[in-house]
C-alpha cells in the first residue's frame, strides 16, 4: 500500500506490501527485511543496517522510538479524500484545550461564558508535584468548561472549549 | 545468624563482618545493643524500596513493605515477603503516616524500619517515635538529625567542627535590617536560603542591595509555604561552584570513615541530574581534607549510620560546607561501585550494633562510576511530568551497567509522587570509558508510552564541556539555553522511521477485517493530531 508519511514536517511517499523485501521511498527502491517481534516492536534491516523500532501510540499522536529518538509521524493514505480534508482542517471555529499530560486539575482560571485573550491561562493541572498552566489558543469566549478542581484527566482529554 | 543478644558485651562479633580485619573496642559502651534483625519494614516506595528489599534478602532478612492505593501494583510490593496498605495516594495520608508505619512494624514483628530517602527519612520526630516504640530506626539518632537537619544549626555545628563554610549568618535573620547588615559585611552577590530548606525552595540569589527587600520577603513566604518555617539566612554566593559531597559511615562505637566524594554538579533547578565518583577535580589531598572535615562534623554531632556532607567547591578548589543529608542518598550507587562496598548492607549492620568492618585505610577508590536519574518528564515540553502506562520497556544490561529501577512493562507510573523511574549507572576503569558505557546503555534503553529524559542524557554525555569535566551547578541550564545541536544521522533515522511507520500501518491494514480500516484509522489520527494543534 502507498502511504504519505510525514515526519519532522517532511512528507515521504512510502510503498510497502506486508512481507515484501523492498520498499519504495519517494519512488526509490530500498531492500528491507522487516520482522514484527511482538505487536509494536519491529526488527528492521534496511540495506544491511539493523534497527530496532518501537511503535508508540498515545492519545495525541503516533510515534516511533528509534536510535534513542522519538519521532512523531502523521500518516495519510493518498487515495483518501477524507484524510486530505481532515489534514487541511480549518483554523477558525471552536478550539479545544486538551491535557498534554495526565494529571489532576488544581485550578480553573476562567469560567464558562468568560471572555479570554489568546495565551491567557485557562486551567492548571498538576502531576508529580509540578503544575502546568494551559492557555487559551485564541481570543474568544469559554464555550465549555468540562473540568473542575480535583478532577483527574488523561492525556488528550478535552478540558475546555474556546469559541 | 545470632539471635537478639541485648546488651551483652565482650564476645567477638562475627556474624556481620565482611572479612576485613577490624580493631574492635571492647567492652562495648553500655548503651550499645547488639541485635540481629529478622524483619525490616521498608517505609518507602519505588526503586529505593526495592533496592533495600534486595539488601535485606542478601542478608537473610525478610523485607516488609508498605504501599498506598496508587502503588498496589508497584514493583516493590511484588518483591516483598509481606506488604501492608497504608492509605490513599497522597503522601500525607500514606508514606508520611508515621503512626501507621509503627503499627505495621508491631503487627508484622519487624525489629527495624529503613526509611530510604525522602518521606520520613529526615524526620527527627519519627526517629524518636521509633525509639520509643522499641523499633530500630536505620539512620542517625534523632538528636544528631536535629543538630544537623536545620541548615542554620548545621552551620553552627560546622563552626564548632572547624569546617570551612560560606561566609554569612549562622542563625535565622530576625529582620530585613539584619539582612542588609549581613549582606554588607560579606559583600554581594549573596544567597538567601530557607533554614529548613531543600530542593531549591526558599532560595534567592541577590546581586544588589536594592533587590534584597523583595527577595527576602519572597524567600520567607516561599519557605513558610514549603516547610512551615519562614526562617531564612544569608550566605555569600559562590560563583560557578561545583557540588561535591562526601559520603560518611559511622558506627555506634565511635568509628567513622569517609568513602570518597561524589560530584553532582549537573543539576536543573537545584535537582541533581547526573552524579559521578570520583570527581574529576578532587586530588587525593583535597579528598583527604574534605573527608576529614566531614568525619569531624559527623562525630561532633554524635552521628551514626550513613550520611552525606555536601560542599560547594570554587575555581581555586576551596571547599565550603553546604549542608548535611542525614540519610542514604539517591546517588549512593556510584560510591558503592568505586569502593566495592554495599552501603545498605553496612547501614543495616551498623543499626544492628556491629562495628564498622573497615578502617579508613581500607577504603580504596577504583575506577569511575556515573549515574543518570531517569525521570518520567518531557524535556521537549518544559520538563513537565509524564506519568502514565509504560507500554514498552527494554532495560539495558551487559558489562559495567547497573540499573536500580522500580518499573516494569505495563505498569502505570502514578501521578502522585516523584517522577524518578530508575537510576542508570555505569562503571568503568576511567571517566571516558564510563561515559561511553552509559551512552551505549542509553541506546539499549527503551521506555515507551510515557516521555522520559533519556534523550537529555545523550545530549549531555556527548557535550564537549561535560566530557572535559568543565562543569558547575549552572552548567546544565546554560547547555539547555543553547540551540539543540544537529544530531548525526538524523536524516537516515527519519527515513528509516518513515519505513517503519509504513510497515506498522500496512501490517495493521492487512490484519484489519474491513477494507477501509486503514483509511478510517488514518483519518482518525489526522483528526486527532489536528485537534491537538488547534
Amino acid at each position: 500500500m502507498k502511504l504519505a508519511i510525514e515526519i519532522a514536517e517532511r512528507a515521504r511517499v512510502v510503498e510497502y506490501a506486508p512481507g515484501a523485501t523492498e520498499v519504495l521511498v519517494d519512488g526509490v527502491s530500498i531492500p528491507i527485511e522487516a520482522r514484527e517481534l511482538r505487536p509494536g516492536v519491529l526488527s528492521l534491516i534496511v540495506a544491511g543496517r539493523a534497527w530496532r523500532v518501537v511503535l508508540e501510540e498515545d492519545a495525541t499522536e503516533p510515534a516511533v522510538l528509534i536510535g534513542g529518538e522519538r519521532l512523531a509521524y502523521r500518516v495519510d493514505d493518498p487515495r483518501s479524500l477524507k484524510a486530505r480534508r481532515a489534514h487541511s482542517g480549518g483554523s477558525d471555529g471552536p478550539k479545544s484545550i486538551k491535557a498534554s499530560m495526565p494529571g489532576r486539575v488544581v485550578r480553573v482560571l476562567a469560567a464558562k461564558g468568560e471572555s479570554v485573550a489568546a495565551h491567557q491561562g485557562i486551567v492548571v493541572i498538576e502531576a508529580m508535584k509540578m503544575q502546568n498552566e494551559l492557555k487559551s489558543p485564541k481570543d474568544g469566549v469559554v464555550a465549555e468548561m468540562r473540568v473542575k478542581p480535583g478532577d483527574t484527566v488523561a492525556a488528550g482529554d478535552v478540558l475546555a472549549v474556546v469559541e | 545468624m545470632q539471635e537478639w543478644t541485648g546488651a551483652e558485651t565482650g564476645k567477638v562479633w562475627a556474624a556481620g563482618s565482611r572479612g576485613l580485619s577490624v580493631a574492635l573496642q571492647w567492652p562495648l559502651p553500655f548503651e550499645t545493643q547488639r541485635r540481629v534483625f529478622r524483619k525490616i519494614l521498608i517505609a518507602n516506595r519505588g526503586e529505593i524500596a526495592l533496592r533495600i528489599a534486595r539488601a535485606c534478602r542478601e542478608m537473610g532478612i525478610s523485607p516488609v513493605v508498605v504501599y498506598s492505593d496508587a502503588d498496589r501494583a508497584a514493583l516493590h510490593v511484588l518483591e516483598a515477603d509481606e506488604a501492608y496498605r497504608l492509605g490513599p495516594a497522597p503522601a500525607a495520608e500514606s508514606y508520611l503516616r508515621g503512626d501507621l508505619l509503627l503499627e505495621i512494624a508491631r503487627k508484622s514483628g519487624a525489629e527495624a524500619i529503613h526509611p530510604g530517602y525522602g518521606f520520613l527519612s529526615e524526620n527527627a520526630d519519627f526517629a524518636e517515635a521509633c525509639e520509643r516504640a522499641g523499633v530500630k530506626f536505620i539512620g542517625p539518632p534523632a538528636a544528631a538529625m536535629r543538630a544537623l537537619g536545620s541548615k542554620t544549626r548545621a552551620r553552627q555545628a560546622a563552626d564548632r567542627a572547624g569546617m570551612p563554610r560560606t561566609p554569612g549568618s549562622t542563625q535565622g535573620l530576625a529582620s530585613l535590617d539584619e539582612a542588609h547588615k549581613v549582606a554588607a559585611e560579606i559583600g554581594y552577590p549573596v544567597m538567601l536560603k530557607a533554614a529548613a530548606g531543600g530542593g531549591g525552595k526558599g532560595m534567592r540569589a541577590v546581586a544588589r542591595d536594592e533587590d534584597l527587600k523583595s527577595a527576602f520577603e519572597a524567600a520567607q513566604s516561599e519557605a513558610e509555604r514549603a516547610f512551615g518555617s519562614s526562617e531564612v539566612y544569608l550566605e555569600k554566593l559562590i560563583e560557578r561552584p561545583r557540588h561535591i559531597e562526601i559520603q560518611v559511615l559511622a558506627d555506634e562505637h565511635g568509628h567513622c570513615v569517609y568513602l570518597g566524594e561524589r560530584e553532582c554538579s549537573v543539576q536543573r533547578r537545584h535537582q541533581k541530574v547526573i552524579e559521578e565518583a570520583p570527581s574529576a577535580v578532587v586530588e587525593p589531598d583535597l579528598r583527604r581534607r574534605m573527608g576529614e572535615a566531614a568525619v569531624r562534623l559527623a562525630q561532633s554531632a554524635g552521628y551514626t549510620n550513613a550520611g552525606t556532607i555536601e560542599f560547594l567547591v570554587d575555581d581555586a578548589r576551596n571547599f565550603y560546607f553546604l549542608e548535611m543529608n542525614t540519610r542514604l542518598q539517591v546517588e549512593h550507587p556510584v560510591t558503592e561501585l568505586v569502593t566495592g562496598l554495599d552501603l545498605v548492607h553496612l547501614q543495616i549492620q551498623i543499626a544492628q550494633g556491629e562495628p564498622l568492618p573497615l578502617r579508613q585505610e581500607d577504603v580504596q577508590l577504583r575506577g569511575h562510576a556515573m549515574e543518570c536519574r531517569v525521570y518520567a518528564e518531557d524535556p521537549d515540553n518544559g520538563f513537565f511530568p509524564s506519568p502514565g502506562k509504560i507500554t514498552r520497556l527494554a532495560q539495558p544490561g551487559g558489562p559495567g551497567i547497573r540499573e536500580d529501577a522500580g518499573i516494569y512493562e505495563g505498569w502505570v507510573v502514578p501521578m502522585d509522587y516523584d517522577p524518578m523511574l530508575s537510576k542508570l549507572v555505569a562503571y568503568a576503569p576511567t571517566r571516558e570509558a564510563a561515559i561511553a558505557r552509559l551512552l551505549r546503555a542509553l541506546d539499549e534503553y527503551v521506555i515507551g508510552g510515557i516521555r522520559t529524559n533519556l534523550g537529555l542524557f545523550r545530549r549531555i554525555l556527548r557535550d564537549a564541556d561535560f566530557q572535559a569535566a568543565r562543569i558547575d551547578t549552572g552548567y546544565l541550564e546554560r547547555l539547555l539555553a543553547e540551540p539543540l545541536p544537529a544530531a548525526d544521522g538524523r536524516e537516515e533515522r527519519e527515513r528509516v522511521a518513515a519505513i517503519a511507520a509504513a510497515v506498522f500501518e500496512s501490517g495493521r491494514a492487512a490484519a484489519a477485517p474491513a477494507a477501509s480500516a486503514e483509511t478510517t484509522r488514518a483519518w482518525k489520527r489526522a483528526a486527532r493530531a489536528e485537534g491537538l494543534r488547534s
